[in-house]
């Protein structure tokens, strides 16, 4: 079996599996926005380092719907 | 006396012709600002430099109906307003420069009217055009500050490849039903546009919108206008304020420049900046 570890994810803790990338997180919450915003640990993630970025341990992740409405 | 007048290029100029000395101001509009005047950090001289400022607003919606009120009202010399659109009715909710006799007339005829009245001492000029790539440059021309009060992604990009071009700050501000953000895009100092949403493939969808959400992100990118037509230098650079009008959660995101942005971040590699 995978080992897990714990994350939060807009403030809930999620058990995600070891090695979960922005990119595959994005894809099993269905935040299926092209120009969603990520903040990984307070930072901002450029969307192209999505697939880069391998989560740790309470590790803490924001996502973010864009507004264009006016 | 004052006159109005329509060009060629369907603009609506209204010149003032007893225009004071652009660096003066007269015993009325003294009058006229003396409440943001009494303020220690703005003062006769920050008033004296709004009427210097050259201010774009793109798009006449929920959010630019609120920006231009409020840079008419504060003295702004300069309003370039742009939008394609009439008024509906639909947009009565919300966009505060219209009135239920004024849908069907072009929002930019309507909002001239309006802000004029407003404030005769700002020159308005108001095109009735659709933003594209193509006429983005021509249309901003000699405009110091974009404020984006747009409803779509494509035409934000438009705005802020002129930004970053011509080193115009940009104030993005979008809003979704509840909830609203805005930042300011200064280029050399922070990201731009493009370094959040490099995709382009966000189709254009009518969100819901109800009037106090628009008029609070439309107040906030009016009063960093304000700022920087004042210098003042505590700008809402490098962070995107997020505001949820559902439980009134406030975020301010710190945003960071990609320095592999095509646009901007090719910019800084040609040493453009
Ligand atoms: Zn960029």
């Amino acid at each position: 079996m995978d080992k897990t570890i714990q994350v939060i994810i807009n403030d809930i803790k999620e058990t995600v599996t070891e090695n979960t990338t922005i990119s595959q997180l994005i894809i099993r919450y269905k935040e299926g926005d092209a120009d969603l915003i990520v903040e990984h640990n307070g930072r901002f993630v450029y969307p192209r380092k999505y697939e880069e970025i391998i989560l740790s341990h309470d590790d803490r992740i924001e996502f973010i719907n864009p507004n264009f409405g006016g | 006396m004052g006159e109005s007048r329509q060009t060629r290029s369907n603009t609506i100029v209204f010149c003032e012709s007893h225009f004071m000395e652009i660096d003066q101001l007269s015993s009325q509009e003294v009058i006229r600002y003396k409440r943001q005047i009494v303020i220690p950090a703005f003062g006769e001289k920050g008033q004296k430099q709004l009427k210097r400022a050259n201010v774009f607003i793109a798009g006449l919606g929920g959010l630019g109906a609120v920006s231009a009120y409020y840079l008419a009202a504060a003295g702004v010399g300069r309003l370039k307003i742009v939008d394609k659109d009439h008024v509906e009715l639909e947009n009565l909710n919300r966009q505060i420069l219209y009135s239920t006799r004024d849908v069907g007339r072009p929002k930019t005829e309507s909002a001239f009217e309006k802000l004029h009245a407003l404030n005769p001492l700002c020159r308005i000029d108001a095109q009735k055009a659709e933003i594209r790539k193509d006429n983005a440059l021509e249309l901003i021309g000699d405009c110091h500050i974009i404020v984006d009060a747009t409803d779509n992604l494509e035409t934000r990009k438009c705005l802020n490849s002129v930004s970053v071009a011509r080193q115009i700050p940009f104030i993005y501000g979008g809003i979704d039903g509840f909830t609203g953000m805005v930042t300011t895009f200064v280029p050399g100092d922070t990201p731009c546009l493009e370094c959040l949403f490099p995709e382009t493939s966000a189709a254009t969808k009518k969100v819901g919108a109800m009037g106090p959400v628009p008029g609070m992100i439309g107040a906030i990118q009016s009063l960093e206008a304000i700022k920087i037509c004042l210098g003042m230098k505590d700008l809402l650079k490098n962070t995107l304020l997020c505001i949820n009008g559902m439980d009134m959660g406030v975020k301010k995101l710190n945003l960071r420049k990609d320095p592999e942005c095509h646009l901007c971040g090719i910019q800084d590699q040609c040493g453009k900046y």
